[in-house]
């Protein structure tokens, strides 16, 4: 019973940066219909990019911003550059699966030959903790918590306030018949590499910030809990996404907490599974709808 | 050699001009150098056999897929291969056959998505008229699309269409799955309306005779070919409607005598 509370406040941090990224994740796949494999190893380049800031003697709260930006443009680039060359040449659905793994391994290896295969942390500087209801929580723990409510918040209101947002569910659901109410869907399309991007960026920054070291496959290695967690809510609805990053958060920690810390991801493989065998079609509707790869 | 009426002459001047055009998924063409045309105020039905490639047509003219061959014009101007956004700035309106509505948006975000480049303002009011069109939807602006009835859905994918009120309307089967009575109701007084209103209609239809029965013009397609263009009445009365329509016939087939 004394390990379960601070287990909570554990899972609700790793709940705030599964959030961010599955939420970025969902919305990338929702939206332009890529299964985006290399997304963890996005988060990772982003971390180095706030990384090579942070040493450069940029505050690391100003860094994850420069990655946010770093990952959105990366990943717009990496679609139009890499992923739009295969689409345009007919690669569907299962085909982009295998170009997203191997872009992940290139990433990878490219980081790998930059930086040494060793682990980085940033320069944070030390801040007070606080105490809620029996969980210790440091300022940057908090501070992750803050920026996943206004991401998510962000998220929110654009998709159901703004016409961006109704163009972008509407691309996702029908890209031809967008265009032919006028939407520009090649603009929205990058658009949301461009937003799905900035939430990988923060999210590749926030996770080392929790995990204070990492290394080329710190991100690669997150990827399954951001599948689980999007799988779960239902794979291309944001607020799935944010309803299974807090599942697969408070249940891995308290997992871990209760069990044995090795057993996270297992906790996180064991959800996705069971979703998997429950509910088939939460996954499988949307890659067999047939509808086109829009990149 | 496509049949002709002797009164093509006197048809409104084109308003969309479609010459020539051959259009197909990749492979080899389905649509081979087809040309019709419609004027404002004027409404033209394309009827012909399953497969005979009239989607497909529609589809290369309203610009979701590319033209292989020949030239569309909207409004004198060369459209020809423009995307689709582009077309429906200049008033390109699109019902397709499938895949007509924005299934996981709201009644009311689709009607909203169809008013994309209305200003902010405009929205509210279009769909208001719009809704009196169909006011059936007023019931259902809340519910997703996906959980609308088939005729239901039809409704909205013409009201959404309606929402630019465009200067040429390109619908793919407009009346599939509508009752027989609501079929004749979007024919009879929501189509016609539109051609009445000085918009271009064309039209692909399966219930061949209603939709002449508006028509002011009517082309046969089979086999990716146009094979007869015709005055719609002309074509109504003919003894052999039901070959023509399969396109088996492409002969002036006798207009049947008042006895
Ligand atoms: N997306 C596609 N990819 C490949 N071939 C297609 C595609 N859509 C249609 N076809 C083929 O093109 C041919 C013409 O199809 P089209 O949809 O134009 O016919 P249609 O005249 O509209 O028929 P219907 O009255 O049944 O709607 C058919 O043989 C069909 O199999
Ligand atoms: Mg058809």
């Amino acid at each position: 019973m004394s390990q379960l509370v601070p287990a909570i406040g554990f899972g609700l941090i790793t709940a705030s940066i599964l959030a961010i990224a599955a939420v970025g994740f969902t919305l990338q796949f929702s939206v332009t219909n890529i299964l985006n494999l290399a997304y963890g190893d996005v988060m990772t380049a982003s971390a180095f990019a706030a990384y090579i800031a942070n040493h450069a003697g940029v505050d690391i709260w100003l860094s994850l911003l420069m990655a946010a930006l770093f990952g959105a443009v990366f990943s717009m680039l990496l679609n139009r550059f890499v992923y739009f060359q295969f689409v345009r040449r007919g690669t569907r659905l299962f085909g982009m699966i295998i170009v997203t793994i191997a872009m992940s391994l290139i990433i990878q290896n490219v980081l790998l030959a930059v930086f040494r295969p060793t682990f980085f942390s940033y320069e944070v500087s030390a801040s007070a903790s606080y105490t809620f209801a029996g969980m210790i929580l440091t300022g940057s723990q908090l501070a992750i918590m803050g920026i996943a409510v206004v991401a998510m918040v962000s998220v929110h209101l654009l998709s159901t306030r703004t016409r961006l947002g109704k163009a972008m569910r509407a691309t996702a659901t029908n890209p031809g018949l967008a265009r032919s109410c006028g939407v520009a869907t090649d603009r929205v399309i990058d658009v949301a590499w461009l937003l799905s991007g900035a939430l990988c960026g923060i999210a590749g920054v926030v996770l080392v910030l929790n995990t204070a070291t990492f290394s080329e496959v710190t991100g690669a290695n997150f990827l399954v809990p951001i599948i689980a967690a999007a799988v779960l809510g239902g794979i291309g609805q944001p607020y799935g996404a944010m309803l299974g990053a807090v599942t697969i958060g408070l249940a891995s920690e308290v997992a871990a907490s209760v069990i044995n810390p090795s057993y996270k991801d297992v906790v996180a493989f064991a959800i996705l599974i069971v979703v998997l065998l429950v509910r088939p079609q939460g996954i499988l509707s949307e890659v067999a709808s047939g509808k086109e790869v829009a990149a | 050699m496509p049949t002709s009426s002797a009164d093509e002459a006197g048809r409104p001047m084109p308003h969309l001009l479609v010459d020539g055009l051959s259009a197909g998924y990749g492979g080899a063409p389905i649509v081979h150098e087809a040309s019709a045309r419609a004027g404002l105020g004027e409404i033209v039905t394309i009827v012909g056999p399953n497969g005979a490639g009239k989607s497909t047509f529609l589809k290369a003219v309203a610009g979701m897929i590319p033209a292989l061959a020949g030239k569309v014009r909207l409004a004198g101007e060369d459209v020809t291969n423009m995307r689709a956004n582009h077309l429906a700035r200049r008033g390109l309106g699109y019902v397709p056959q499938v895949n007509d509505v924005f299934d996981t948006l709201t009644v009311a975000d689709n009607l909203a998505m169809g008013g994309y480049l209305l200003k902010r303002n405009e929205i509210g009011e279009r769909t208001e008229k719009v809704m009196e069109v169909f006011p059936a939807l007023k019931r259902m602006l809340n519910r997703t699309a996906s959980k609308l009835s088939g005729g239901e859905r039809k409704m909205l994918a013409m009201a959404r269409v309606l929402m630019l009120e465009p200067s040429l309307l390109v619908l793919d089967e407009p009346t599939s799955n509508l009752s027989a009575d609501l079929s004749r109701v979007v024919l009879e007084e929501h189509v016609s309306r539109l051609g009445e209103s000085g918009a271009a209609v064309l039209i692909v239809e399966q219930k061949a005779q209603a939709a002449l029965a508006i028509s002011d013009w009517a082309y046969v397609m089979a086999g990716g070919v146009i094979r007869i263009s015709s005055a719609a009445g002309d074509l109504l009365a003919r003894k052999d409607l039901a070959e023509v329509f399969l396109g088996r016939s492409t002969g002036d087939g006798e207009v049947p005598k008042a006895s």
